[in-house]
This record gives structure tokens, sequence and C-alpha cells, in this order.
């Protein structure tokens, strides 16, 4: 007879530049109110369902590799978020953008329908919840929204539509549509004539994730 | 479904005390003490000398004051204007501080050993070193003079209920060892002197008086009129570095809140991980992944009601997920 594991896994949280701003903003942004799983450093073509010594060892290589400590910069970390779906599921959803790259003009618009290809038997769908889209720099846009969701967190994420201030933080908005219209202030370019960052969307229902490359080209 | 919402059960609030060392290096008992050319001559001079642990002069330690109610023992500002000087300026500010009343004076000692003193030294802790408050019991400073060593310490484990001035949690500074004066006789005070001093922890001061400390050793502040500036800081400088030995703890108190994640065994068991999948529609690499899917936690993100990362927390190693498993996971956020 043996001592069952009854030790509950205990980690420390690190706050990310997101959740400092937020703290320092002191507007009741900083309210953790959910969580989400991630199994980013995982590669699963390390798994293993053909050891020769069985089902035991399918995840040898895996199982009890160290891990690296957590990144502050939020668009680093919880890439690969973990999703509920039903058991059986053969085809996970994947998110349609229908952009692998985005460059705009200085000022100019550009509105993102997402869609979520093989989720729950459908070919193609739009999320109830909507999505949530993340560019890692605000500053490189003028003006940033979601439209068509009208959940509480919807609106509060979309309230601050014009974010040009400050360093590079990054921005969340909620939405089925997403609407965004390139920066026209010069100073941000210095002597660069483009500047980049990266949008990422998430689908809020399967868990879909996408993140693609932003441009913005300075016109004068 | 990535997100999960976080029950009011899911959250506990947690506030413990922690203690540790005092000084920057980390060590127990300061045996080595500096003081700044630079700094003692100039403005701030006057009134205070810094005190440092080591000759690269980086971090102060604590600084040591000489206080007067009738301004012996340093220079007039002005010598049009008899009597003001740094150390009465130094006076009226502890006296604001602490008594919080003009017509207060400070005594040292309890029950019929009182001295009402004119005069203190000061050795006020540097705040990033005792953090919030100094650890009562934790005192132990040695003093060197012509006659010989005292070894002080607060009185704190030897009452029992706590003593106020204003609204200063105080502690009497004696003579013994680690928060007690053990057998020694008048609990460690000196005869018709009252106490060495009093200890101010959440204040991070100590006030020392000198009537007290001359009697034992001999070592005592100048109380000449308009007389150089810093003089009586020294003195007492030189006392500690003589001494060789000061012993001091900080106390804070670090509030965790306490996030309790749970993923049932339905939860969880799929994932985004671009290896998970094969090709670009979505399928699951392995076949077996189908119906008995297998995922590996590593990270646990911490969200507000607009899907923004405020909090991350990574696990040590990976964490098995699947359908006959559901994982328990304790995350801790420090304020």
């Amino acid at each position: 007879m043996g001592y069952l594991n009854n030790q509950v896994v205990t980690v420390d949280a690190i706050l990310t530049k997101k959740g400092r701003e937020a703290m320092a903003k002191n507007d009741g942004s900083f309210q953790i109110t959910q969580f989400s799983l991630a199994d980013d450093e995982i590669d699963y073509t390390l798994y293993n369902p053909t050891h020769p010594k069985g089902t035991s060892f399918y995840g040898e290589a895996i199982d009890n590799m160290p891990l690296l400590e957590a990144f502050p910069d939020e668009t680093q970390i919880m890439k690969y978020q973990l999703t509920t779906l039903p058991r059986g599921t053969a085809k996970l959803p994947v998110l349609n953008l229908g952009y692998s790259a985005i460059t705009l003009k200085q000022g100019a618009s550009l509105a993102i329908t997402p869609q979520t290809l093989s989720y729950l038997g459908n070919d193609q769908t739009f999320e109830g919840s909507g999505y949530s889209a993340t560019i890692s720099d605000v500053r490189l846009l003028g003006t940033y929204s979601g439209l068509g969701i009208n959940s509480t967190a919807a609106l509060n994420a979309n309230t601050n539509t014009t974010v040009t201030i400050g360093t590079n933080v990054s921005k969340t908005i909620i939405g089925t549509q997403i609407n965004l219209r390139a920066t026209t202030v010069n100073t941000l370019f210095g002597t660069n004539t483009t500047l980049s960052s990266t949008l990422t969307v998430v689908g809020l229902d399967s868990g879909a994730r996408l993140t693609i490359p932003i441009t913005i080209t300075k016109t004068n | 479904m990535s997100f999960k919402r976080l029950e009011t059960d899911d959250f506990v609030v947690s506030s413990d005390s922690i203690t540790s060392t005092l000084w920057s290096t980390g060590v127990q008992t300061l045996t080595t003490f500096f003081t700044s050319s630079v700094q003692k001559a100039g403005s701030s001079g006057n009134f205070y000398l810094s005190v440092y642990e080591a000759d690269t002069l980086i971090n102060t330690q604590f600084d040591i004051v000489y206080a007067n109610s009738t301004g012996l023992g340093s220079a007039y500002y002005d010598a049009t204007v008899i009597g003001k000087t740094p150390t009465l300026s130094s006076y009226g500010q502890y006296r604001a501080l602490i008594l919080e009343d003009e017509n207060k004076s400070f005594n040292f000692g309890t029950g019929d050993n009182v001295h009402t003193a004119t005069d203190f030294f000061v050795i006020s802790v540097e705040r990033s070193r005792y953090k919030e408050s100094l650890f009562p019991g934790s005192l132990n400073l040695t003093l060197s003079g012509s006659n010989g060593e005292i070894h002080l310490t607060d009185n704190s484990k030897d009452v029992s209920v706590n003593t106020f001035i204003g609204s200063s949690k105080v502690y009497q500074l004696i003579s013994g060892s680690n928060g007690s004066a053990g057998t020694l006789t008048n609990s460690g005070f000196v005869n018709a002197s009252g106490s060495y001093g009093l200890v101010f922890p959440e204040l991070g001061t100590i006030l020392l008086n000198p009537q007290a400390i001359s009697q034992s050793i001999h070592v005592d502040a100048t109380r000449t009129e308009n007389s150089t500036n810093g003089v009586s800081n020294v003195t007492l400088y030189e006392s500690i570095a003589l001494g060789k030995s000061f012993q001091l703890n900080s106390q804070e108190t670090i509030t965790s809140d306490y996030v309790f994640a749970r993923a049932r065994n339905s939860e969880f068991n799929y994932t985004q991980n671009p290896t998970f999948i094969s090709g670009s529609t979505g399928e699951v690499i392995y076949s077996n992944f189908i119906n008995n899917p297998q995922t590996y936690i590593t990270t646990i993100g911490m969200y507000n009601d607009t899907n923004e990362l405020l909090a991350v927390a990574k696990l040590s190693r990976p964490l098995i997920k699947d359908f006959t498993k559901e994982a328990l996971v304790r995350v801790k956020l420090d304020f």
C-alpha cells in the first residue's frame, strides 16, 4: 500500500505588461475573472504512439521536460490555448481571417470578419461569442474597435477605441467584425518607412487562434 | 471554449508576515561601518551622518542624527539668530513625528526610573532595509566607549502589553540581548537614568538616551553652543563602529491572492498547438487523439472580462490532461 499524492500543484504568477498597465490605470480593469490553460513549449510530434514499451511511455519525451519561466509580455505567452471540445473531435477548429498578412498605408482602414472552419461539425461558421483580437502595439492604429457583440465584456473592451500614447502596449477588442485604421502619427516612424506589429485573433467559443503580421506604411 | 470563468470560491486572500535579515548584504549582523566624507561635508551632513556597510558607499544602511531641544551641539543657521541650529530642527522634527505635541518631552524608561531628556541620538534605518517595520526582539547593538561595551536590545520579550507614544508603538532600549534583559538588574535600565533609549518598529527608528550611554561607557554628545555641525553624529558612529556588531531584522506583511484553477475531466483536452494537428485543415496528428486526446498543461493565464491577459504562471513540468484526469492548480499572486 502506498500513499496517494494529495498535493495541489502551486505556482507563482507574474503580472504581464498588460496586468501592470491595468493595475496602474486603477480603473477596475485589473479584475481577474477567468482563466485559460495553454501548452506552450509542447511539441506533440515528440509523442510516440508506437513506443515499444506501451502506452505509459508514449509521452516519455514530453512528460519530464523542464519548462521555461513565464514571459511578462502577454503577446509572447499563452500562445496555444487548451480548448474544450466534444470527445471524438477529429478536426480542430481553424480560423480564417481572409488575410495571411495585413499592410496598410497611414490613415487607411480595414474591416476583418473572421470565420471558424471545422467547428462543431460545421465547415465554416461565425462564433456566437465572437472573436478577441489583440494588437501587440496599439500605437500603430489610430482607431481599433470590434463590432457585432453586445456583451458587457465586448462593450468594455471596445469603449476606448483610440490609444496612441506611451509605449508599445497591447490592446484587445472583441467582436465579430474587427475594424482597424492605421495611425497618422508620423513621429512613430522615426527614420523608418514602415512599422510592424502582430494581430492575434482568438475564437472565443472554439479557442482557435491565428496570428498574422501587420505593417503600416508611411505616406508622407 | 478556451476560457473558464472563476467562481467566488476560487479566490482566497492570505496575509503572511515575512521576516528577514535587514542589511543589504543579507548578513544577520553588520560588523563593519563606513561613512562618506562627501556626505559628511555636504549640507545633509549638518543634520545626519549616513552609514554604509562597505567602503564602496553604495547602499546606505542607516543614518545617525543628534537632536537637542535647545539647539546645542551644532552651528547657528544665521549668526544673528541665536539658538536656531540643525540639532534644534532635528529635535522639533522627531517631537512632531513621535510625541505629536510640542509641549511634551521625551521620556526614557518606565515606572520610577524615568529620565526626561533634552537631547538624544537617533538611528534611522533606511526604509528599503526595514521594509515595513523593524522586527521586535531581533535588535542586538553593541556600543563601545572608554569605559567598555554595552549590548543593547529592545524589551519586546519582557513586556506583555504594547506601549504607544502618540500613535507609535514603542519598546524601551535596554541592556540585554534578543529582546530581553534576561537576569540583568534594573530590567536592563540604567540606575537613575532610565532606559538606553526607545525603539519604534513601525518608524524604523531608534532613539538613544545620551545620559544613560554616558553613564555606562562614557560616550556622550557634545553640547557646546554654536559648535561644529555633526560632531555628535560622529561620536555615536565611532561607538557603533568600535562595537562591531549591529544585528536587526525586518518585517513585512505579504498579501497573497490565491486563485484555484480547476479543469474538469471533460475540459481542456484539445489544443490549438500547431503540432497537435497535421496540415491546414485541423486534423489531429494521431488517430488515437480523436477519442483519447492527451494535452499537457504548461501555462496558466489569468484574464479579465475583456480577455486581457493580466497574470501568467508556468508549471515546473508539463501536467498531463485527458478525459480521465482533472487538474487543480493553485496560482499565487503576491502584492
